[in-house]
């Protein structure tokens, strides 16, 4: 059951759900069906515009203008280039794994569909409200790696599997401190629900509370959305282009599809988590949060058009020996301020 | 401090995205090229004396020129071919050329879909570029004093 708010979407699910009889089955399966579909919808836009932010705003980084032939100021570049993608040949190497080989682009893009379900849009503009919401959110994310490394096995060659062997190494090891980093936020609302944790940042956002834990979050998730400076898993001096090597047309489309919408589902945790997710004066809610998830995607194209790549023992060394300790660090400073608050305040907190 | 560089290169990238753009818009704006640019040869036919020597300082065997004598014993042009596919455009010809006749120009659209059409003709482009105006015809100071000749 979504709670009912002000928001214009909150009233047109609301509207759609009064023609099926408010609260019946058939109205929560209509409710699935059209979550869905936007959510596929709302895929297929970030990664569109997404694209075309990241190749303009690295063109204005490099004193060019970036794609400006089609439409007006290139805004239509990456549908047509989508377009040219879809009419390409979909190619079996002779050598390949054919189900491997065929299936991991359709799990990675599966996967950001299942984690962007719970990503709370608005006010009452959560697909599904979990209890488990960042818990699970966290699970299916971590499952990106797998996809990877089938890309890379399946594909039967070299570049690809060592491309798919340091997305395992990369993502596995990063994903330590990303949940760390985000456990402090869950140790102050005492949650794991999306909703109650920006419900919670009605009065101070968590940015000012978990400096810490927003910084290693901010490292740790370009890294696992394998975006420069951590971009080894693709590192095109070394490895082409990693486990998408052998991969064309529309599987390397999703693959692309499925890694912008990774650098949108970790913008939006970020904001989310951090950044007050919906709350905010004056706008409605969906546009702040669709401000603060655009916040958080130009920051990620700023690293990526700003740092050079990182080898891979010192990415292994940031990694274990630098954000670990720090986002281990931050828990228990986040366990000590929030056992001194309690001291002061012995009714807050749990 | 530890992290200094990094702020400070978030800090250039961050600037240059203000920056004024320094992409040039090819087709719609023609770039403005240094007026030296040794991008094109052109012949002004009228003020050429059939020496021959811009073929003899060519290095590569360009220039292939084709001269006849008029009545008074005056040499003058019958045909004037450059074969671009050797051109290097070091621009000796044009440096050799005692009246400035054959002289270096900016255009730099010289890209063919055949290979016959790096034939140049010179007197032929000359004539082209008159008659659509792109330069004047230059009037031979002895055209003009056969003129008054025949006037007086």
């Amino acid at each position: 059951m979504p709670q009912y708010g002000s928001g214009l979407f909150v009233s047109i699910a609301h509207l759609i759900r009064g023609l099926f009889g408010g609260t019946t089955v058939t109205a929560d399966v209509v409710m699935t069906v059209i979550n869905s579909l936007i959510i596929w919808a709302l895929i297929a836009l970030a990664a569109l515009s997404l694209i075309l932010l990241e190749r303009k705003v690295a063109g204005w980084m490099q004193l060019r203008t970036g794609p400006n032939r089609l439409g007006p100021r290139g805004w239509f570049q990456t549908v047509a280039d989508a377009m040219k993608l879809l009419g390409k040949e979909d190619i079996f190497p002779a050598a390949a794994d054919k189900w491997v080989f065929g299936l991991a682009p359709m799990f990675v893009i599966g996967l950001s569909v299942m984690v962007m379900a719970v990503i709370p849009y608005g006010k009452g503009m959560v697909p599904v409200d979990l209890n488990v919401g960042i818990f699970y959110l966290l699970a299916v994310s971590a499952l990106t790696t797998i996809p990877f490394f089938m890309a890379g096995w399946g594909s039967n060659n070299k570049f690809a599997l060592l491309g798919g062997m340091r997305a395992v190494a990369q993502m596995i090891s990063y994903e330590i401190p990303l949940v760390f980093s985000l456990l402090g936020v869950v140790m102050i609302t005492q949650t794991f629900k999306m909703s109650a944790i920006v419900n919670a940042q009605s009065h101070v956002w968590f940015i000012l509370l978990q400096p810490l834990g927003f910084v290693v979050y901010t490292i740790a998730a370009t890294a696992e959305t394998n975006r420069a400076p951590f971009d080894l898993v693709e590192g095109e001096s070394e490895l082409t282009a990693g486990a998408f090597t052998e991969y064309t047309g529309m599987r390397w489309a999703l693959f692309f599809l499925g890694e912008y919408a990774n650098l949108f589902i970790v913008s939006a945790v970020a904001a989310t988590v951090f950044l007050g997710g919906w709350q905010g004066p004056f706008l409605p809610g969906w546009i702040w949060f669709a401000i603060k998830v655009l916040f958080m995607v130009f920051l990620f194209l700023w690293f990526r058009w700003t740092f050079p790549r990182l080898r891979v023992d010192q990415l292994m060394h940031f990694g274990w020996k630098v954000l670990l300790p720090l986002s281990v660090a931050n828990i228990l400073l986040t366990g000590v301020g929030i056992y001194i608050y309690q001291l002061i305040y012995p009714a807050i907190g749990g | 401090m530890f992290g200094k560089g990094l702020a400070k290169g978030l800090g250039i990238t961050f600037r240059h995205m203000f920056d004024k753009k320094i992409t040039e818009f090819y087709p719609e704006d023609m770039p403005t090229l240094p007026p030296r640019t040794r991008s094109s040869l052109a012949l002004n036919t009228p003020k050429c004396i059939s020496c021959g020597m811009c073929s003899s300082a060519c290095p590569n065997k360009v220039i292939t020129l084709t001269t006849d004598k008029n009545e008074s014993n005056k040499k003058f042009l019958t045909s004037y071919h450059m074969d671009l596919t050797r051109c290097l455009f070091c621009g000796l010809c044009t440096e050799a050329c005692p009246t400035k006749a054959l002289y270096t120009t900016t255009e730099f659209e010289n890209a063919v879909y055949f290979r016959e059409d790096m034939q140049w003709d010179m007197m032929q482009r000359y004539r082209d570029k008159v008659a659509s105006g792109e330069i004047k015809e230059e009037v031979k100071p002895e055209t003009k004093q056969e003129e008054a000749k025949d006037n007086g």
